[in-house]
Formats: structure tokens, sequence, C-alpha cells
């Protein structure tokens, strides 16, 4: 598949495959809706690799390599040097040079996850890196979130705001933060998910094909 | 005055090419024994009179040289793999020298392009050094910035990195750089000898310990 990839100067290698970025605080659940995409997106024939930021460990890497859901060699781990936000924005090169690793390892490569680091609600990816954003935040985490308008709330191309099965034990009403968070960012897109149950998670990847795919 | 300004570029943090995953030992060091100014200090100007001119200046320097011969710049790199005795740090120059080259390539720096075909292809390993040496040719750069880019890079590299793992303040550790300057401006002025060599056992031993930890926060 062709990508155009608008950051590349002309003369330099065009990535091939599409990179999207998953972001959001510690804990919002990244890493469980990459979990659900996988087996949704290769459903789809989608050919797929992801890298993940830990901060500490390797620990979200190790967990996607032992899922079973996608072959170990596919999930790459980039250490942020305790900058999840550097890694992802101030600067991407390592990220960069592990997605190159993957699509020289995986011809046909289609798609490329990056999963940040936790880091708070002022972290956006740069778009040298990605080509479109996913910013991951939960109910469990306030319902007043959308009205903090951090930068990943509103600048990222889809909001998803994940645990809305915790909804009524932490006495957030989910329509009203919906509704708000459509109203901060604008209109442009949020998604409700569950990523314990799977809910949301096929119009998450609806979202992810029209945007970078160009796939219905 | 073009030549300075390449170099002050290049050496700036913000240019990206990932340098500040990695703590090069330090964080390994950091763990295993109680680290202040003064020993951070001490440390560095120790890596920089044995690690850094005598090993990693060379090969950046030989390969600023050789930037246009692919071929004699892969067997300064084949040189360093072999010189580098401690697996996190040549897999951590690897990878410093990808980042690296991952910018190069694409604000279509001269040189960059083609030597990062040849890493892909797996016929060179493409570490920092002599991939500074020939982006930096490529950039424009002269032989003293690119040296003193290159210095300079493993000073703050350290400062910084210490500052991240608590070693020492912001801004003492700005003390730490003005102190080592003079040192690293003695160094460069000194011809590069004609082998890689380097010795810093220390840091080799802390890299290793390090690299069979749970809890990391660098690459290296
Ligand atoms: N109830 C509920 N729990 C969830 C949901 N999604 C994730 N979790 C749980 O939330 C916790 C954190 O999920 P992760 O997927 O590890 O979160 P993350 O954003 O990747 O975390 P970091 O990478 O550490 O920032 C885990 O215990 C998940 O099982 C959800 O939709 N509902
Ligand atoms: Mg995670």
């Amino acid at each position: 598949m062709l990508h155009p990839s608008p950051q590349t100067f002309a003369g330099a290698p065009k990535s091939t495959a599409a990179r999207i970025g998953i972001g959001g605080p510690v804990g919002s659940g990244k890493t469980a809706l990459i979990e659900r995409l996988i087996p949704v997106l290769r459903a789809r024939n989608v050919n797929l690799a992801v890298v993940t930021n830990d901060l500490v460990t390797k620990e979200d890497a190790e967990r996607l390599r032992r899922s079973g859901l996608i072959e170990p060699e596919r999930v790459l781990a980039v250490e942020a040097g305790a900058c999840p936000h550097t890694v992802i924005r101030e600067d991407p090169t390592l990220n960069m040079a592990a997605g190159d690793e993957l699509e020289a390892s995986f011809p046909g490569l289609e798609l490329i996850v990056f999963e940040s680091g936790g880091d708070n609600l002022a972290s956006t990816f740069s778009l040298d890196l990605v080509d479109w954003w996913i910013f991951v935040i939960d109910v469990a985490g306030g319902d007043d979130i959308p009205r903090k308008k951090g930068p990943g709330v509103l600048k990222s191309d889809l909001l998803v705001v994940n645990k809305i099965d915790l909804a009524p034990h932490v006495g957030v009403n989910l329509e009203r933060m919906l509704a708000e968070a459509s109203a901060v960012r604008n209109g442009r897109p949020v998604i409700a998910t569950n990523a314990r149950a799977g809910d949301g998670v096929e119009a998450l990847a609806d979202a992810i094909c029209r945007a970078v795919l160009f796939r219905e | 005055m073009i030549g300075p300004l390449l170099a002050m570029w290049q050496a700036d943090a913000a240019f990206p090419s990932g340098g500040f995953a990695f703590s090069n030992g330090l964080e390994g060091l950091a763990a295993s024994e109680p680290l202040d100014g003064e020993a951070l200090e001490r440390m560095i100007a120790g890596v920089l009179r044995r690690r850094w001119a005598t090993a990693d200046r060379v090969a950046m320097l030989h390969a600023f040289d050789r930037a246009s011969d692919l071929d004699a710049v892969a067997e300064i790199d084949a040189e360093v793999e072999a010189a580098t005795l401690c697996e996190p740090f040549r897999a951590g120059s690897r990878r410093n020298g990808a980042g690296l080259l991952a910018a190069h390539v694409r604000i279509a720096t001269p040189g960059a392009a083609d030597w990062q075909a040849r890493v892909r292809a797996g016929r060179a390993q493409g570490h920092l050094a002599p991939t500074q040496g020939l982006v930096w040719r490529g950039a424009g750069l002269d032989a003293e910035g690119a040296t003193l880019a290159s210095g300079y890079m493993v000073l703050s590299g350290f400062t910084t990195a210490a500052v991240r793992l608590g070693v020492v303040g912001a801004v003492a550790a700005q003390a730490v750089v003005r102190r080592l300057l003079p040192l690293l401006a003695e160094l460069a002025a000194a011809p590069a000898p004609d082998r890689i060599a380097s010795f810093a056992p220390r840091l080799d031993i802390a890299a290793a310990r390090h690299a069979r930890g749970e809890l990391r926060l660098f690459s290296n």
C-alpha cells in the first residue's frame, strides 16, 4: 500500500506502513485496547506491528508478546529514558528507527501502532512519528478530565473514553462526560469503549481503517 | 561563521537523535554506589579521557575523513563493534546511531540514506560514532566542530542523565559541565590516534549489571 507521509522531504525514503499513536494517562487502558484491537484488525487482514514505550520496564511489550495475539517479533520495546513525552514528541527518532526496523523485517507491513508510556494530559505525538493519533482517558480518572482541556484531549485525532463499565461505580455521568468531551473538541470524534468486554472496539478499528488505511 | 553554528546545531539536545534515552552506564553505577556531583565529575572526566578521546572521537573522525567511501566507514564501524566489549554499550551505540540516522535521512542530509540502506541490509552495524562522522560530513561540519560536538554530547548526555537519576540538580549539573569544558577542549586539541582503544571497566561492569536489572529508566 502506498501511504503518503507528509513529513518526508523529497528524496528521503517514504514510510510504507501507516503509523498511529496511542497515548494517554497511566493506566487508562492503552495496552488493553491494543490487545482488543489486534484480533479485530487481523480479522480485517491488516498487516500490523506494535512499538511500546514503557517507562521503566518492558512490561507492556512482554505482555503483548506473551498474549498469543501477534507474533512476538512484531512487538518492539523502546525505553524512554524516563521521558515518555520526549520519545513521542521532542525526540521521536528512536521510535522512528524502531518503525523502520519493523518495516524492513516485515515486507507488506501496513500499520504500526506506537503505544506511548503512560503520561499526563499534556502529552501529544509529533507528526514526524505518526500520521494520526488517539488519546485514551478513562471514566475512573474523573468526568472533569475533558473540562481540563489538556492538549492530549484537545489535539488528538480521536479521543477514546475507556472503562465505561466503571461509570456507575465511580459516580460518573457518562453521557455528560462524552458530550463535554465532544464540545471541547469542537465536535471532533470521541469514542466510548470498555476494553474489558470489547465494547466500542469495532468502532475504534473502523476509525483507524478510515483514517490511515483508506479502507471502509 | 557557519562551522561553529553547524556544530552547535548538532550538539544541541534539541536535535533529535535518541541520545536522551541512554545513560551509558550511569544508571547502573548510580544504583550500585552513592554518587554525588564530585564523583559524577570524576566519572565523566575518566570517560572523556579513556573512552571518548581514544575511541568515540577516533571512530567519528576516521569516518568523517572517509565519509564518501562507505566501505571504509563500514570498516571503522566493524572496528567499533569489535572494540566495544560490553553488549549494552554496543546495542546502545547501534540504536543511538539508528536514531541519529533516522533524523538525517528525513532532512535529506547527503550520504545518510545510503548509509541507512547499508545498515538495514545488515551490511553494517550503524554505530553512533561512525554514523556521526558520516552525517556530520554530509551536513557540512568541519572536523573541529564535529569533534567538539561529539565530546560535548558525551558530557551533556551524562549530566542530563544524572539529573534525571537524581544524582545532581539541574543547576549543579551545569557547574560540572563548566568544570569539565577545559578538559574537553584539551582532549579535542590532541591529535587522534590511529586506532580505537577504550578502557572504562567500572562503567562496563555497571552497564552489564544494569542490563540484568528489572527497573530501568534508560536503555543502558
Ligand atoms: N473495568 C475496566 N478495566 C479496564 C478497562 N481497560 C483497562 N482496564 C484495566 O485497567 C488497568 C490498566 O490497563 P492498561 O491497559 O495496562 O493501561 P495502560 O494505559 O496501558 O497503562 P500504562 O501503559 O501503564 O500507562 C488494567 O488493570 C486493565 O485490566 C476497561 O475498559 N474497564
Ligand atoms: Mg500500557
